[in-house]
């Protein structure tokens, strides 16, 4: 397991946030406005770097100030940040405003409710389809006998969340 | 078990835009006359963002825990006090 002072983000992070927060207080806004823009912008960092869609065309991070820059100005401006431009759009994270509104507030609790059921699942899922490893690394990292055992678990993890969804939803009507 | 996990394939093409045209009308056809089949892909799109929703949730607590560390790193905690006073 990756210790904090070992995780790779840690020398982008000391690198570049000192930089953002000086261009947010600059535009008058506070530490706390800039760490979280700073991390909307680092969550579409790591998504695209995780799906292998990263594409830095000088540094990791020149990359991340402009996305934390334009992360900071839809905030201040109250505009969503799921309409960032062409390029980002794929790995945004979710809307503040969404998460804090009624369906965000729903779906918050449904994903808490799976957590409590079945989190080896959730992490299951999570391992696949947001972190995207091969099976095979699942297959090792959750004790499946191969790729095939995995696939299959894989399987009845999302059969399982659907089911729950469908329950969670027609108790919603 | 074989034919249900081709469903679950074919509804993560069709979700993340992966299918070929056949694949495509094949998919669209079958929302269409099977309620079933088309709670399921409703289902999935939920489940997919709700995984997402998961692993943001994640990431951004390892960013916390990141900031809490560099916090206690003088020279990084300093510059940003300079910034903010």
């Amino acid at each position: 397991m990756t210790t904090q002072q070992q995780d790779p983000i840690v020398p982008l992070y000391r690198d570049s946030f000192p930089d953002f927060a000086a261009m947010v207080r600059r535009m008058g806004g506070t530490l706390e406005q800039a760490k979280d823009s700073f991390h909307d912008a680092l969550l579409i960092y790591l998504e695209k770097q995780k799906a292998g869609t990263l594409q830095v065309h000088s540094t990791s991070k020149a990359y991340l100030l402009g996305t934390a820059k334009i992360c900071w100005l839809r905030t201040r401006d109250n505009r969503s940040i799921l309409s960032l431009p062409e390029g980002l759009e794929c790995a945004e994270p979710e809307d503040r405003e969404f998460q804090a509104g009624e369906s965000g507030a729903r779906e918050n609790g449904l994903l808490d409710s799976l957590l409590r059921s079945g989190k080896k699942c959730m992490e299951v899922l999570k391992a696949f389809y947001y972190d995207h490893c091969s099976m095979q690394d699942i297959a090792g990292r959750f004790g499946f006998s191969g790729r095939r055992s995995a696939a299959v678990q894989k399987y009845k993890c999302l059969e399982k969340v659907r089911e729950e969804i469908k329950k969670a939803e027609a108790y919603a009507q | 078990m074989r034919s249900e996990l081709n469903d679950v394939r074919l509804i993560d093409g069709h979700l993340f835009r992966q299918l070929n045209e056949e694949e495509t009308r094949t998919v669209e056809t079958r929302m269409l006359v099977d309620n079933g089949f088309a709670e399921n892909v409703a289902a999935q799109r939920t489940a997919h963002r709700l995984v997402r929703l998961y692993g943001q949730r994640e990431d951004r607590r390892r960013l916390d825990a990141i900031y809490r560390l560099l916090l206690t790193d003088i020279n990084f905690a300093l510059r940003l006090k300079t910034i903010f006073t």
